[in-house]
């Protein structure tokens, strides 16, 4: 299949509105789910400054690597390449590429979360929020890559233009399981 | 191209975003904190700040991500000009980004009050939603396109911008609109 042939109507703000904002309606239910959790760890956020702090990072680099694998997988698939072949090596120098990259930025993350911890008093303290930070930021990667896979595929499988699709659908399902993974370890560690 | 120099183009064109967004990440924070401390004076307020986010994240990550597919397919160029494939693009952004706002502030609204938490008045939530989204709408349809179409032209591959742009641009800008709405509900005394 090739995405030339339909490009007249897919660049219609009326269908991109048809076609998104349902979408958009059933990713906000979803995410709502984050949204109580957040809520239900406000007595959490208002003891320990530093996880307020690390909230959107933990939740964010999720949907960033997620966005980053599956716009890359969305252009292939409008180029016309592969995105479901195993033995695609550009597919994995992707997968590689972006574990790579969550490690760096959760290592970040967790540096300077412990600073501020120590600035303001060291509530946490290092060893907690490297144990929060490893587990938490291990679960968002794989998470963020098999979603963009399954995502991609999906989209393919169905032949939905993916930038319609792909993206919110990654970024907002590792939004939810990272705020729920990280409020969950954190809550469980300083429990 | 070997799948180590692969790993590493995309590595090292990918982390100065990833890093920027980290930054961008730790500011959202700093001010969710601030948000924390006024949960007692609006209650439910923190049920609707992800979903508000990540609607940020949705929203203009589609228009990014269809913004790059148009430049790497030649469909449009890297500029702000009519295009009319880019100003359909942008006024759907906008649509779904205000019209998804206020659905936000009633789920949310009727989640609160399904669960028997505190919550206050739906008027309230969703001017702070509207004012919000308004905002950041300006500043993230500018920001976003200025910075994939400069990338472009110096040859960044969008698709390693997009991601990182719409969630450092989104948190900050989102959170910073959510402050300054509360500011003016109150003022205003909805």
């Amino acid at each position: 299949m090739t995405a030339s042939s339909d490009l007249g109507t897919s660049w219609r703000a009326t269908g991109i509105i048809r076609r998104m904002f349902p979408l958009l309606v059933v990713l906000s239910v979803i995410v709502l789910i984050a949204g109580i959790r957040l809520e239900q760890a406000g007595a959490l956020l208002q003891r320990y400054g530093v996880i307020a702090v690390m909230v959107p990072t933990m939740v964010g680099t999720g949907g960033n690597l997620g966005a980053v694998l599956s716009s890359r997988l969305s252009t292939r698939f409008h180029l016309g390449l592969t995105v479901t072949d195993p033995s695609d090596r550009g597919l994995w120098s992707n997968v590689i590429a972006v574990s790579l990259l969550g490690m760096t930025i959760f290592a970040g993350l967790a540096g300077a979360g412990y600073i501020l911890d120590g600035l303001t008093g060291g509530q946490v303290g290092g060893q907690s929020l490297l144990i929060i930070t490893v587990l938490s930021g291990a679960v968002i990667i794989i998470a963020a890559i098999s979603f963009s896979f399954l995502a991609t595929y999906l989209a393919f499988r169905y032949r939905i233009d993916p930038d319609d699709v792909t993206i919110p659908v990654v970024t907002n399902l590792v939004d939810v399981l990272g705020m729920i993974t990280f409020l969950t370890v954190a809550a469980f560690v300083l429990g | 191209m070997s799948v180590r120099e692969e790993v590493w183009d995309i590595y090292r064109e990918t982390l100065p975003v990833m890093l920027i967004a980290l930054m961008g990440g730790l500011i959202a924070g700093v001010l969710l904190e601030e948000v924390v401390g006024l949960i007692e004076r609006l209650p439910g307020l923190l049920v609707m700040i992800p979903v508000f986010l990540a609607t940020r994240g949705n929203v203009y990550a589609a228009l990014g991500a269809r913004i790059a597919s148009g430049l790497h397919q030649g469909l449009i160029s890297p500029r702000f000009r009519r295009d009319p494939r880019l100003i359909q693009a942008v006024i759907a952004s906008f649509v779904n980004a205000m019209a998804v706002a206020v659905v936000i502030a009633i789920i949310s609204w009727v989640s609160l009050q399904v669960l028997g938490r505190p919550s206050a008045s739906l008027l309230k939530l969703v001017s702070i939603m509207v004012l919000a989204s308004g905002f950041a709408a300006s500043v993230l349809i500018v920001g976003l396109l200025s910075i994939i179409f400069v990338g472009y032209r110096r040859g960044v591959d969008p698709d390693n911008l997009v991601g990182p742009v719409v969630t450092t641009l989104g948190d900050i800008f989102g959170m910073l609109f959510i402050v300054v709405a509360i500011g003016v509900v109150e003022w205003v005394g909805i």
